[in-house]
């Protein structure tokens, strides 16, 4: 199988080729909560997050609200 | 008490809480449910598998009636601030924005410069923003013209639990306001939030002085009551100052006549 490398969270990662951005919050343990998904700079909705293909070297940001005044 | 109007939502609670500092997500949600809030802040950071439990945004939304309100903070610039509400609309679905620049770790003091670039942008994208500003009466209308909310000047330095110690300068933002006026930062006690809403707040901003008290659901209970208490005061008209003594009862001498 051959696999990509992007760059999540600041964090290299390995995933397989053609992963899309709803593949990539599973094996990421991130399908449980809502989450703002950001590639390269730009939103993915969840709306796309199926049609989504992750290429090599993408920069992704997976978010989530945290306590904050 | 009547309606805190902001954008086009009305609140009738007027204690907005930041869920910051707080020892578990329980003891925030049980503070958030005593204050009646209805309104809160939240922040945007990195998904942690380790920490998932802490999200917030599944207990939050279980409260009925409560909006968030995410801030831009860790932006050190108008840009970053922009990307973050962005990111936040999208994961929210709220139009509700709190600007916060600050580049310097050490003060946490807002960048007036930035701030009032990104409240220009996020106001004309229909974002209903309620910037975190110095108690600066010059930068408080310039926001206020771009289409802010809200400005929110702070009383003293995040987290420093100092009070009111720009109550003077915030004094001249309200009498020149046209939008409403939140204190945000500095509080450490209920006295205080009912002093700032006596004074002509039209809401407060509490977080670390109800986050870090022994008893925070207490403590939020108590800022509400401090608040609703300080707008009512301001409302039913509070007397003027005299430099000396009025008499509250009668003088005239019954028990020297007598004799």
């Amino acid at each position: 199988m051959s696999t990509i490398h992007i760059t999540l969270n600041g964090e290299r990662k390995e995933i397989p080729a053609g992963s899309t951005v709803a593949e990539l919050l599973v094996i990421a343990d991130a399908g449980r909560q809502p989450v703002a998904v950001v590639v390269n700079e730009h939103i993915v909705r969840p709306d796309q997050r199926d049609s989504c293909i992750l290429q090599d070297q993408d920069q992704v940001e997976i978010l989530v609200f945290a306590g904050g005044g | 008490m009547g309606s805190l109007r902001l954008g086009t939502y009305t609140f009738s609670s007027r204690l907005i809480l930041g869920t910051g500092k707080f020892s578990s997500t329980s003891a925030m949600i049980e503070a958030v449910r005593a204050s009646g809030t209805q309104l809160v802040t939240v922040a945007l950071r990195r998904f942690n598998r380790e920490q998932a439990e802490d999200d917030l945004f599944g207990p939050l939304s279980e409260i009925e009636g409560l909006t968030l309100m995410p801030n831009t903070s860790g932006a050190a610039t108008a840009k970053e601030a922009v990307k973050a509400a962005h990111i936040s609309r999208e994961l929210s679905g709220s139009p509700f924005i709190k600007v916060e620049i600050h580049p310097n770790p050490h003060h946490l003091m807002p960048d007036p410069i930035e701030t009032w670039e990104a409240c220009k942008i996020l106001a004309a994208e229909g974002f209903i923003v309620m910037p975190y500003i110095p108690a600066d009466p010059v930068l408080a209308k310039r926001l206020e013209e771009v289409g802010c909310s809200s400005v929110m000047p702070l009383g003293s330095a995040i987290g420093s639990g100092q009070g009111l110690s720009t109550a003077e300068m915030v004094k001249i933002i309200i009498r020149e306001s046209s939008v409403p006026v939140i204190i945000d930062a500095g509080l450490r006690s209920p006295s205080e939030a009912c002093a700032a809403m006596e004074m002509g707040c039209e809401a407060v901003l509490v977080n670390s002085a109800v986050a870090v008290a022994r008893d925070p659901a207490a403590m939020a209970l108590a800022f509400a009551k401090a608040v609703e208490a300080g707008f009512e005061a301001r409302n039913a008209g509070l007397m003027p100052r005299s430099g000396s003594a009025v008499a509250t009862s009668p003088l005239t001498s019954f028990l020297g006549a007598a004799s």
